[in-house]
């Protein structure tokens, strides 16, 4: 027989043994309503919500232009999501055609701002003098209301994608960096040091102890730069240009067309929220590790 | 209290006992030479002596135990052996060459356990291999860490995460991280402070049983005089700020320990006294210290 065999047969013994003290219990109540009554009461409060909506607005206590019926918005928003603009249209009015360029502008703004980003946290975090020279303007910028740089870059660079996308990037790049600095400077001096005494160099040390704990709060500041991004991009699009949810909102409300301007912003809610729930899976998917002590 | 009146009484002749190995021939390893190391603090612009004047000569296959306060400079010590920390004063060398940085002859348990919570059981002790090139080929590595794996009876847990262990498994993994590259020494920092009292002393008796079996140098860092008798084959005591070599101690007692119910011969108890007359005072001035 095998050495290998028998120890293979080892480890499935233990598995076994490991195994036969988990056991299989049958679902409660109580077990059922810990899991799902989070969304089960998500779900009335909201049907609540819009159906108080729909009367409150059906009632002609509130003028339609300031409160259009749940209804009606939602049938715009669906209209809008499913109908697009004639080919040769100057101008679109419909929903999805903004939608896409406003989520184009975003993602390009984002990459941008992440590349630029994580290398200049991680440089911050790792060299003292990269830190002591950018880190005044850096926490200047991140400051700094970025609105306050829209008319600038109108000036600079037009109503065009170019400034939009500025605007997402100064938005989005300064939790990155703020974020991937911190979590350099949090490096447990421990898990450095057991990495230098089994023989790390300086590049392992950035590779394989530093960047993986740094990862997580990468991603945090990548949620919030997505939350300033969207920001950015809505402020910017208001200011200017034909395009964008931004100048959709805006449009619709210079045309007194509540039940599209309402649809747009219930929609750049549900966006918002979505990557926030996109970037929050993509943290438990790359450091379960820190988890475990989270709600 | 002086030293040189208690001299007498350390080394405790014991009949039952085979001599311990290690001093059949003493070849030394690990030679410390007027060592005295400190730290910068940069903001006050002062210098702070951790560790003052260490004389200590460190024989191939002895399991030294390093015993003091907490503050005292232990870590200190075993941080200039590994190559972590240089010396201001004096020097230190390991199998005759002068330490000047950290090399795969050594390895550390850390107290903490440092393992890295992104990596699963398998990956961490897997590590050391991926950092240094030990002229081993994929499947040499597959089977050393198996095997390490093994000794330390984790074997099922391969593909656990830290976060997913007690105390206890974390720093067997931290020890089959040590042990997998077969380093010459072994430095252990505190090892066991932080694991529950029965299962640490069960793996102070896997540990002895693995380097008993791997004849390693062990240098193990303690703050308890029982762990200290109970693992050592010499007990160096270390003083206070900056910490100073108060007393070496041999321990003659039979090994395995932990079959010999050493506890209860009067040899254990006579330098368990002896010892902690000498720490007492340290105990003391150092209870109003930092930690």
């Amino acid at each position: 027989m095998s050495d290998l065999s028998v120890k293979d047969a080892v480890v499935a013994a233990r598995k076994a043994e490991n195994n036969a003290r988990i056991e299989k219990t049958a679902w409660t109540w109580q077990e059922a309503w810990d899991r799902y009554g989070s969304f089960v009461v998500t779900t009335i409060n909201l049907t609540i919500f819009f159906l108080l909506w729909e009367l409150l607005a059906r009632s002609g206590v509130v003028n339609k232009i300031f409160l259009p019926t749940a209804s009606g918005m939602f049938a715009t928003m669906w209209e809008g999501l499913t109908t697009s603009a004639p080919p040769g249209a100057v101008v679109s009015g419909s929903i999805v055609d903004h939608l896409a360029f406003t989520l184009t502008n975003l993602s390009i703004g984002l990459v941008i701002a992440i590349i630029i980003g994580v290398p200049a946290g991680l440089l911050m975090g790792g060299n003292h003098y990269v830190e002591t020279v950018l880190s005044p303007y850096v926490w200047a910028m991140a400051s700094l209301p970025r609105i306050a740089l829209v008319p600038l870059f109108v000036l600079m660079l037009g109503f065009t994608m170019k400034m939009q996308i500025t605007i997402i990037v100064l938005s989005a790049v300064f939790p990155i960096i703020i974020n991937a600095w911190a979590g350099v400077k949090t490096t447990e001096k421990s898990l450095l040091a057991a990495a230098r005494v089994f023989g790390a160099n300086k590049k392992d040390l950035y590779l394989k102890v530093v960047l993986p704990y740094t990862l997580p709060f990468i991603i945090s500041g990548i949620q919030q730069g997505i939350g300033r991004g969207l920001v950015g991009v809505v402020i910017a699009e208001i200011f200017g240009g034909s395009n964008g949810l931004g100048y959709l909102i805006s449009r619709s409300a210079d045309t007194f067309n509540s039940e599209l301007m309402y649809a747009v912003l219930l929609l750049l809610a549900v966006i918002s929220l979505s990557l926030i729930k996109i970037t929050r899976v993509l943290e438990v998917y790359v450091a379960p590790w820190r988890q475990i002590n989270k709600l | 209290m002086g030293i040189a009146e208690n001299k007498v009484i350390a080394p405790v002749s014991d009949q039952v006992s085979a001599p311990a190995p290690a001093k059949q021939h003493a070849e030394p390893v690990i030679v410390a030479k007027g060592l005295t190391v400190g730290y910068k603090l940069h903001r006050e612009r002062k210098k702070l002596t951790a560790l003052k004047d260490i004389t200590l000569t460190i024989n191939k296959g002895e399991f030294v135990c390093l015993l003091g306060p907490s503050g005292c400079g232990k870590t200190t010590f075993i941080n200039a052996i590994s190559g972590l920390v240089q010396p201001w004063e004096g020097t230190i060398e390991v199998n005759g060459k002068a330490v000047t940085g950290p090399g795969p002859d050594r390895a550390m348990v850390f107290q903490d356990y440092a393992l890295m919570p992104w990596r699963t059981v398998d990956s961490n002790i897997r590590m050391p291999f991926e950092l240094q090139n030990l002229g081993l080929s994929k499947a040499q590595i597959d089977e050393r860490v198996r095997k390490y794996i093994e000794l330390v009876d984790l074997t099922g847990f391969e593909r656990s995460y830290p976060y997913e262990l007690s105390g206890g498994m974390k720093q067997r993994v931290g020890i089959a991280r040590a042990l997998a590259t077969e380093p010459t020494i072994l430095l252990a920092d505190e090892p066991f402070a932080a694991i529950d009292a029965m299962t640490r002393e069960a793996m102070q008796s896997e540990l002895e049983r693995f380097v008993t079996k791997t004849r390693q140098t062990v240098v193990f860092i303690t703050h308890s005089i029982d762990e200290a008798i109970t693992l050592g084959d010499r007990i160096v005591v270390i003083s206070n700020r900056p910490g100073r070599i108060k007393e070496v101690l041999d321990v003659n007692l039979p090994r395995p320990r932990f079959d010999h119910d050493i506890k209860n011969l009067p040899e254990y108890t006579a330098l368990r006294d002896h010892i902690w007359r000498l720490v007492k005072d340290e105990a003391l001035s150092g209870a109003h210290g930092e930690e």
